[in-house]
C-alpha cells in the first residue's frame, strides 16, 4: 500500500503549494529589506514599543530607511505613538502603501485600523477554544501584511514583538534565519529572568541576538539635570557597559547557586546600551509627537547611542545560515 | 492530508466541497480508478484550523473564483469590529490622519462616487479587511476635490497627499 509520501499532491486543494505562494509573497515583499530587526523581550511592560519608535527615529535620523511593523496586533501602540491613528490605506498597482511618521517612517499598526475602544476579534465557529487555533491565525494575518504592503527598499524593518518568551521564538520561527533581534530588559531580577528564559529560547534556533538594552535605567530628573535610580541597582542586567561580553557563559552558573537569574552578559548577549525613564519621553509617546526635541537630552543621547550599537552589531554580525 | 484508496491503491481526487454547515465542512473525494466516493467530515476545530492557516480547501477554480471576491480572507472577520467603534482624539493629540475619515456609518448620505475599473482593480490589491476602510476614505478624499470618479488619477494623489 502506499505511503503519504508516495503520492504526489494532496488530490485537488494543494495546501502545500497555497503555503509555498504565501511564503513566495512574503519574500517578494521583504525583497528590498537589508535587515529585519525584531525588539523583544518576553517581558511586558519593559518599554519595547518606546525604544522601537525611537530607535527607528535616531536610525532615521542617521539618514537611513526605516519602517515599523507593530506585531503586537492585540496591543498595538504604534499608532498613537507614531501618530498614524485613523491612517488612510491607499492601494498602489501591486501593493498597498503604508502611512509615514512626519520624519518619514513608514508604520503599520493595527491602532491604525482598529480604535482603541475595540479588540481583534477573528470570527470563528471555534471561538470559545481560541488557544487552539489564534496564535496560528494571527500569524497568517503577519504573512498578509508582509506580502500586501509596499515595505519597498529599506535599511531596516523594525519589529515590535508582543510579550511573551513563547511568542518571542514564535516570531523567530516565523521571520526565519534573516531576522536579528533586540532584546529589551529593566534593571529588575524578575526582567532580568524573563529576558534570560527568552535568550535560552532563541538560543535553540539559528538567530542572532544582537544584543540587549537595559530600559529605565533611573529616570531623568529635569530639576536636578542628572540621572536618579529608579529600580535596585542589584536587579540591573549586567555592568553594561564596560567589557560586557567578556565574563563568559560559565559565571551563569553562579548567579544560578547564588539564587539570581543570570545576567545576560553571563548569557553571551552584548549590552547596546542603558536608557534612563525621563516623563517627556512618555508625553511624547502619548501624543504622538517624534523624539527629535529631546536629542539633546539624556534620553535622546542615550537612544542614538544605542542606535548606533546596533548599526554597529549589524555589520559586524553575520546573518546565521538557516539550519533547516 | 492525502486520502487512498486501499483496494486500488490509488490516491483520490478531490470532487466537491460543500458550504460550511456549523463549522463542518463536506470535502468528497472520489477514486479515479473505481469511482469510489467518500467524504471527509471537519469538526470546527479542524476547520478552523484551516481556516487559520489562511488556506483554502477546493479545487483550484473555487479557490481562484472565492479568492477574488475576497471569501475566506483572514481578515474578513475583523470588519464588523472596524466599522462598529470609533474614537475621538484627546485634547492636544497629535492627529496627522483623520481618525475620522472611512470610518462607515459616520457620514449622512455622501454622494455616491464611482470607480473605475482600474482603480478597482488596485483596490482588489488590499487585504479585504482594510479595503472597507480604505474605500470610504478614498472615496471621502475624490470628494473633497470635487470628484465623482475615482480613478488612478485620484489614487496617485492621494498616495501622495499622504506623504507616501
Amino acid at each position: 500500500m502506499k505511503t503519504y509520501h508516495d503520492i504526489a499532491g494532496d488530490g485537488g486543494s494543494g495546501i502545500l503549494e497555497q503555503v509555498a505562494e504565501q511564503r513566495a509573497r512574503i519574500a517578494d515583499g521583504l525583497a528590498g529589506v537589508r535587515h529585519l530587526v525584531a525588539v523583544g523581550s518576553g517581558k511586558g511592560g519593559v518599554g519595547k514599543s518606546t525604544l522601537t519608535l525611537h530607535l527607528a527615529g535616531a536610525l532615521r535620523a542617521r539618514g537611513l530607511r526605516i519602517a515599523i511593523l507593530d506585531a503586537d496586533f492585540n496591543g498595538p501602540t504604534q499608532a498613537r505613538m507614531a501618530g498614524v491613528q485613523g491612517a488612510l490605506f491607499v492601494p498602489g498597482s501591486r501593493k498597498v502603501a503604508l502611512p509615514r511618521t512626519s520624519n518619514g517612517i513608514a508604520v503599520f499598526s493595527m491602532g491604525s485600523l482598529i480604535p482603541e475602544s475595540g479588540s481583534l476579534e477573528f470570527e470563528s465557529e471555534a471561538r470559545r477554544e481560541s488557544h487552539t487555533w489564534r496564535a496560528t491565525r494571527e500569524f497568517a494575518l503577519l504573512g498578509e501584511i508582509l506580502g500586501s504592503f509596499d515595505w519597498g527598499t529599506l535599511d531596516l524593518l523594525l519589529f515590535d514583538l508582543p510579550p511573551g518568551a513563547e511568542r518571542t521564538v514564535q516570531y523567530a520561527d516565523f521571520l526565519g534565519a534573516r531576522s536579528s533581534f533586540v532584546l529589551v530588559t529593566i534593571p529588575s531580577e524578575v526582567s532580568r529572568g524573563v529576558v534570560a528564559r527568552s535568550v535560552a529560547a532563541l538560543s535553540k534556533g539559528p538567530y542572532r541576538v544582537l544584543g540587549y538594552v537595559e530600559n529605565m535605567s533611573g529616570y531623568y530628573c529635569r530639576d536636578c539635570d542628572a540621572i536618579k535610580p529608579l529600580f535596585d541597582p542589584g536587579g540591573a542586567a549586567s555592568p553594561c557597559p564596560p567589557a560586557h561580553n567578556a565574563l563568559g557563559r560559565d559565571l551563569a552558573g553562579a548567579s544560578a547557586k547564588a539564587g539570581r537569574p543570570p545576567l545576560l552578559s553571563e548569557l553571551g548577549v552584548s549590552c547596546l546600551g542603558t536608557v534612563p525613564f525621563d516623563p517627556d519621553l512618555a508625553r511624547l509617546c502619548d501624543r504622538g509627537i517624534p523624539l527629535g526635541e529631546l536629542a539633546d537630552t539624556p534620553v535622546g543621547l542615550a537612544i542614538d547611542h544605542v542606535a548606533r550599537q546596533l548599526l554597529d552589531s549589524l555589520e559586524s554580525t553575520p546573518p546565521t545560515e538557516p539550519s533547516r | 492530508m492525502k486520502f487512498l484508496c486501499v483496494p486500488c491503491d490509488s490516491p483520490m481526487k478531490l470532487q466537491s466541497v460543500g458550504p460550511p454547515e456549523r463549522g463542518s465542512l463536506s470535502v468528497v473525494y472520489s477514486c479515479p480508478e473505481c469511482g469510489y466516493e467518500m467524504a471527509m467530515l471537519t469538526n470546527a476545530y479542524e476547520t478552523q484550523i484551516v481556516q487559520s492557516l489562511g488556506v483554502r480547501i477546493g479545487p483550484q477554480g473555487d479557490r481562484e473564483a472565492s479568492s477574488t471576491s475576497g471569501a475566506g480572507c483572514p481578515f474578513s472577520s475583523m470588519i464588523p469590529a472596524m466599522e462598529s467603534t470609533s474614537r475621538a482624539p484627546a485634547d492636544g493629540e497629535k492627529q496627522p490622519f483623520d481618525p475620522a475619515r472611512g470610518r462607515p456609518g459616520e457620514s449622512s448620505e455622501p454622494m455616491p462616487v464611482r470607480w473605475t475599473a482600474a482603480a478597482e482593480a488596485r483596490l482588489a490589491n488590499i487585504p479585504e479587511f482594510v479595503r472597507p476602510m480604505a474605500k470610504t476614505g478614498i472615496e471621502k478624499f475624490a470628494r473633497e476635490r470635487g470628484a465623482v470618479e475615482v480613478d488612478e488619477q485620484i489614487l496617485d494623489a492621494a498616495r501622495e497627499f499622504f506623504g507616501m
